[in-house]
């Protein structure tokens, strides 16, 4: 007998064994002993191809987890790194960009939007790279999609580390206010860029008269606008810019870097309620005055309680004692907290800055002339 | 004209039937609805407009799925009968090769039509779930959606009226993204200082579907006023081209030779 072929009983499930003349039969019920034999080798062979087959794919699994294995871990050695450092040939020409989305430009904001917004995420810094990376990217976004709201305000509260952001953002702002005309909020910021960075107060007043006119606009818009024309910018002013941006923003470093500059005019008007005491201590005792305590003394103390050197804001458990002193390098009253007076209405290193940025605006007209 | 409605008829239902069977068209639906309902997860990365970018995101699925459901179903649908040789079968009734390739690309239209509709409740269902606004504007821009669908489908239907799948699908994909750039190759076209460019550019844009027409996406997420007759204008441009495409089609196809 020879064996060319076998199967199995669909019923049964056992091997059938098919001779040349094509009878099958099963296995059980095979009598002659070459025939059991044969139908043993059989049953031995489908075995083994079943283990064969077995092992086959657990090799092929193991392949499959080792190479997922060998992919995650170089994976892991290239971390992926933040945009804004892959170069700013990252971020498309806003006209090439809105050419290849081919109508789908809202979607291709959406996605150069979720970048600006990571790339401020966290505890990261904002150089002044990153600030015009920003810009570029709001550019793009602002392009492909304009009637977008929040990007133009984003733009003018994270790029202002130099000039040159604080303008890119004025350019964005105004763009807002093009698309946008009826909401006050772009206007506000602008003038708040001229007023704060620029030191721009005849351009923030104008813009924050355009802004008065507006629906829902506060009503200190007016009274804000005419005291920057008439250039007594002070520490009230610079307060309710400070407390309406507060307001609206809704990025937490951004609102703290206003809570603190907020703080920071709170115990300079508590300065300079002193120093005005002061003044009239001199007047009426002919000398000036040894310790800022000498303020609540005498017979007709000029300060009932010297006010806290601290912001109210700050919790108890941060309070570290501070006291009010005369500075002897410049002989002001100033809170130990801080060690150093808020001057005008901006922090002394922004107002440094802005009149840094302005020193060399004059000098590059000058060089231009 | 009755009677011809009534050989064309059940050809389309045929091809709707045919076209219902397309495990592909499952695929790009199963995609789209997919992406509808992620979009709730990527605008979740931003902590202002979400809703806007969840509505931009939708949409955008729906406009891009579809097309790829218009062109990819629809490409192989005259080449299938040809290549199964069905088509003489029917053609040997007393139907018209005008008749047949209307009946195809109304059958095809039926089926994406269809899948707007389920991309589209997809839609409201995310919408509503995630408390973003839904007005008349969207409805427009659907519905625009849609007309421009019928131009892609003539499109589609054009190419495989002559080619094989395979090119015809790279025409039409070709023709889509034309017509979505034609208005700005008009205008980039216009600030040539040749006059030769500038009239070029202006024979293209006229030639060209603009596809753009039946883009009001942005307007509607924005709550933007889109006029009545803005919506009237690109359906009737709509109509009109898609029956300049299908008249070419009907010409060319009375001419194939099908042995």
């Amino acid at each position: 007998m020879i064996w060319v072929s076998w199967g199995r009983d669909a019923g049964s499930g056992r091997v059938l064994a098919r001779d040349l003349g094509g009878s099958s039969r099963k296995a059980g019920s095979w009598n002659s002993t070459g025939g059991t034999e044969g139908l043993r080798v059989i049953e031995e062979g489908a075995s083994r191809r079943r283990r064969a087959r077995f092992l086959r794919g657990l090799l092929g699994l193991g392949v499959g987890f080792l190479a997922l294995f060998v992919a995650d871990a170089v994976h892991l050695r290239n971390p992926p790194s933040a945009q804004e450092g892959l170069g700013d040939a990252f971020v498309p020409d806003p006209a090439v960009a809105d050419l290849a989305s081919l109508g789908f430009g809202a979607v291709v904001a959406d996605f150069y939007w979720l970048q600006a917004i990571q790339a401020v995420g966290g505890d990261v810094r904002i150089t002044p790279e990153l600030g015009a990376h920003l810009g570029k990217l709001v550019d793009v976004v602002t392009t492909l999609n304009p009637w977008v709201d929040h990007p133009y305000r984003f733009a003018g509260i994270w790029m202002t580390q130099n000039e040159q952001n604080v303008r890119t953002a004025n350019r964005l702002l105004r763009r807002g206010i093009e698309i946008h005309p009826g909401d006050w909020r772009n206007h506000y910021y602008l003038g708040f860029n001229h007023f704060f960075y620029l030191l721009e107060n005849a351009e923030a007043a104008e813009v924050l008269e355009g802004a008065s006119q507006l629906p829902n606009a506060p009503r200190y818009l007016p009274r804000l606008a005419a005291r920057l024309k008439s250039e007594s910018a002070d520490l009230d002013m610079a307060s309710v810019f400070l407390q309406e941006l507060l307001r609206g923003t809704q990025g937490e470093a951004a609102r703290e870097s206003y809570r603190s500059a907020l703080d920071e005019i709170e115990v300079e008007q508590r300065a300079r309620q002193l120093e005005a005491a002061r003044v009239r201590f001199r007047e009426l005792e002919g000398r000036d005055i040894e310790a800022v305590d000498e303020l609540t003394r005498g017979a007709k103390p000029l300060v009932g309680e010297l006010p806290s050197p601290e912001p109210s804001s700050l919790p108890a458990s941060l309070r570290r004692g501070s006291e009010w002193i005369v500075d002897p390098s410049n002989n002001q009253i100033v809170s130990t907290y801080y060690g150093r007076r808020y001057q005008l209405h901006v922090p002394a290193s922004d107002r440094e800055r802005a009149e840094g940025w302005a020193r060399e605006r004059e000098l590059r007209e000058a060089a231009g002339r | 004209m009755t009677r011809s409605l009534q050989r064309i008829w059940p050809i389309a239902t045929n091809t709707v039937r045919e076209a219902i069977r397309h495990r592909l068209l499952y695929t790009l639906l199963f995609f789209a609805v997919t992406m509808i309902g992620v979009a709730v997860l990527i605008a979740s990365l931003s902590y202002v407009e979400g809703e806007r970018i969840i509505q931009d995101i939708g949409l955008a699925s729906i406009r891009l799925f579809s097309v790829g459901i218009a062109i990819f179903v629809g490409i192989g649908l005259i080449h299938g009968e040809v290549d199964r040789r069905t088509i003489y079968t029917i053609l040997a009734k007393p139907v018209t090769r005008a008749e047949f390739l209307l009946g195809k690309f109304v059958g095809l239209l039926l089926t994406v039509w269809l899948q707007l509709l389920l991309m589209g409740l997809a839609f409201v269902g995310v919408s509503l779930l995630v408390g973003a606004p839904l007005d008349l504007g969207y409805a427009a821009a659907l519905f625009l959606v849609g007309i421009e669908l019928m131009v892609i489908v003539a499109v589609a239907t054009l190419f495989s009226s002559f080619s094989t799948p395979m090119l015809s699908a790279f025409f039409t994909l070709g023709i889509y993204a034309l017509g979505h750039l034609s208005r700005n190759l008009y205008f980039l076209g216009q600030e040539a200082d040749v006059e030769n460019v500038r009239r070029a550019a202006t024979f293209l844009y006229r030639v060209l579907p603009d596809l753009e027409t039946f883009n009001v996406s942005i307007q509607a997420v924005h709550g933007l006023p889109i006029p009545a007759t803005e919506v009237g204008w690109a359906v009737l441009y709509g109509l009109a081209y898609t029956t300049a495409l299908l008249s070419l089609a009907i010409y060319i196809f009375h001419r194939r030779d099908l042995e």
